[in-house]
Parts: C-alpha cells; sequence; structure tokens
C-alpha cells in the first residue's frame, strides 16, 4: 500500500524533519501543511492521503482542532492520526486521546520512535 | 425642671464639642504631615508614571527583538537543513559510484582467477602473479568505505533530528513574548496622570499579539523519555477501547 502522508507544522523545521524522517523509512509520497486549516484544504476531494501526521499547537487551527475536525467528518473520519507534539502533560495526551488521535508522540522524537508509532498505527488501521 | 434638663444637655454638648476641638488641635499637625507627605509624593508619582511610561514604551522593541532571534535561528536551521540535505544528496552518489566500483572488482577479481588458471604452469610468470596479489584487493577497501558513508549519512541525518531545538526554543521565545505583552499591558493600565498624547503614542504601537493556542510555554528540549513513556502507557489503556463512551470513561 502506497502510503500518502500529511505532514501538519507551523514550524518549517518540524516539517522537513518529520519529511526527512519520513524518506529514511522509505516513506517518499507526502504532502504539507502550515496549520490545520491548510491541513483540511489539502485533505478535500481525492487528495489520496491517507495519514495524518499533525503538531498540536499551530496558529489559526490548532492540531487538536483538526484531529475533531477530522473524526467529525464521516467522509475521512477513519484517517489514522498520529500527534507530535511538545505537549507531554498527562492531561494534554488524555485530551488529544479523547479527541481520537491514534498515537501521540512526543518532541523532540527519535527516529525509532516515529517508526515504531507509524508502524503501531498503520497495524490497527 | 425641663429648662434644667435642657441646659445640662447642653452643656454636655458643648462639653463635647470641646473635647472635639480639643482632638483636632491635636488632628492638625498629623493631617499637616499627611498634606506635606503627599505634596512630596506627588513628584515621585510623576516620576514612576514616567518611568512606567518609558518602560512600557520600550516593551515593544524587546518583543520585535526577541522576534527576531526567532527568525535568525528559524533562517539558521534552514540553512543547516539545506546543506545537510546537500551532503546526504552527494554522499548518495558517491556511494552508488562505490556500489558500481564494488560490483567491477568482484567481476575483475573473477577474470583474474580465470587468467591465474591460465598462467599456472607459465613459470615465468607466478613471480609476477604473486607481486601483483600483493599489491591487488580493494574489495575490503571499497565495503570499508561503505560502512563510512553509512555512518556519516547516520551522523548528517542525527544531526538535523537535533535542530528540533529549534521548534521548541521558538516556542520558549513566543510564550516570553506573551508574557512581555501581558506585562505591557498591565503597566500600560497603571499608568495615571498622563497625558492623552503619551497614553495614546503607547497604544498606537502594534503589538501582534500571539495568539497563546500557536505555542506551548511548557515546551523544553530534554533526551528525557518520560513524557514519551507516559504517552505510551495513556495510548495502550485506550487502544482496546472502541467507543468515544469507554474513551471518556477510562479517562475521567
Amino acid at each position: 500500500m502506497d502510503i500518502k502522508f500529511l505532514v501538519v507544522d507551523d514550524s518549517v523545521t518540524m516539517r522537513r524533519i518529520v519529511i526527512n524522517s519520513l524518506k529514511n523509512l522509505g516513506y517518499n509520497n507526502y504532502v504539507e501543511a502550515g496549520d490545520g486549516k491548510e491541513a483540511l484544504e489539502k485533505l478535500g476531494a481525492d487528495s489520496g492521503i491517507n495519514f495524518v501526521i499533525t503538531d498540536w499547537n499551530m496558529p489559526v487551527l490548532s492540531g487538536l482542532d483538526l484531529v475533531k475536525t477530522i473524526r467529525s467528518d464521516d467522509k475521512i473520519s477513519s484517517m489514522p492520526i498520529l500527534m507530535v507534539t511538545t505537549r507531554g502533560v498527562k492531561e494534554d495526551i488524555i485530551e488529544a486521546l479523547q479527541a481520537r488521535v491514534n498515537n501521540y508522540v512526543v518532541k523532540p522524537f527519535t527516529p525509532q520512535i516515529l517508526k515504531e508509532k507509524i508502524d503501531q498505527v498503520l497495524q490497527a488501521a | 425642671m425641663k429648662q434644667v434638663s435642657t441646659m445640662s444637655d447642653l452643656f454636655e454638648r458643648l462639653n463635647d464639642l470641646k473635647t472635639v476641638f480639643k482632638y483636632g488641635q491635636k488632628l492638625i499637625p498629623i493631617i499637616q504631615s499627611i498634606i506635606d507627605f503627599m505634596k512630596e509624593t506627588v513628584p515621585l508619582l510623576e516620576d514612576i508614571n514616567t518611568s512606567i511610561a518609558d518602560s512600557t514604551s520600550k516593551i515593544p522593541r524587546a518583543k520585535d527583538q526577541i522576534d527576531n532571534i526567532s527568525s535568525a535561528t528559524e533562517l539558521a536551521t534552514t540553512e543547516i537543513l539545506d546543506i545537510a540535505d546537500s551532503i546526504s544528496n552527494d554522499l548518495d552518489k558517491i556511494k552508488q559510484e562505490f556500489k558500481l566500483l564494488e560490483q567491477k572488482e568482484i567481476k575483475r577479481q573473477e577474470i583474474w582467477c580465470g587468467i591465474k588458471n591460465l598462467l599456472k604452469n607459465e613459470k615465468n610468470a607466478q613471480e609476477l602473479i604473486k607481486e601483483y596479489e600483493q599489491l591487488d584487493n580493494f574489495l575490503p577497501l571499497v565495503k570499508n568505505f561503505g560502512k563510512v558513508f553509512d555512518k556519516i549519512n547516520n551522523d548528517v541525518y542525527n544531526i538535523t533530528l537535533s535542530l528540533q531545538v529549534q521548534d521548541i526554543t521558538s516556542q520558549q521565545l513566543a510564550a516570553v513574548n506573551h508574557l512581555i505583552e501581558s506585562v505591557r499591558q498591565r503597566l500600560s493600565s497603571l499608568i495615571i496622570h498622563l497625558d492623552e498624547t503619551e497614553l495614546n503614542n503607547i497604544d498606537s504601537v502594534q503589538i501582534d499579539s500571539n495568539n497563546d493556542s500557536a505555542f506551548n510555554p511548557e515546551a523544553k528540549y530534554t533526551k528525557s523519555q518520560e513524557n514519551q513513556d507516559l504517552a505510551d502507557v495513556l495510548v495502550n489503556q485506550s487502544l482496546n477501547k472502541t467507543s468515544q463512551d469507554e474513551i471518556d470513561k477510562l479517562f475521567s
């Protein structure tokens, strides 16, 4: 299965680091978005995107709101979502899980952790 | 009888009044000293006002400087990422060349074995064969280079991973800016006795107040896996829960 990733982060640096990591893992099909709103636009019809990696803290529309919006949209509600964020306190993680992210990575991440979480999400999907 | 009582009341009131005057006389110096103190305090308050106004007017500049630091570090990080990408691409090209070289070397050794077989009965050639074989063995060297290139590539990748610090520090700086903006607003509200023009001058300085959902004030760069471990535990707990109600119940 060819996986097309949507990498959502307001930091250009972080987007490049995540994309470099994806390339290292052999995933070369990806698109980028700088905030949740742009991500929703990219997730529109026929995007072919089947995996979202999103940051939490972003302007315009946060990652958490992006997750909630995706989950409430019947067309894309089952989209695998991995949250990659600096927010590492219990309350935040619970909030993200209640919003139904599939897995959670705390920044700064290691390539092993990112691979492990992507694999877990793909296996469960 | 009633008149006596009235007079007595009158004297009583007069006595009260006398007491009030007595106290009043005693209070006059105290009130005077309060007035003097206030007179001395007014210039001080004006100084404080001026000082607050001055500090408040400098805050946008401090905020700009912090923004400049964030932009500069982002730019520098992008440059490092560009260089890292360039090194990785060059290494990939060299690695491919070495792979070809390795294949050629294997082929060459096969041909050499054939030549040796053909020359095994040539007595004069044996000395030359021996000499040639001492000079020639590139294969382990080529293979070793491959490992070195992989290590360099991995090191470059690890450098790029360390650049996550830029995102984290920029969130910390955004949080500092947010705090500075809050202080500016408090200071502005403290300013008294400033004329309208000065207040307008301060308020006219446009501060692009950060949306606090755009950064995490608790962001930190740490090698500790503690938070990731916590996330893993919570994610694992929620994995078997299929409905929203079950997840909500789990964490309630």
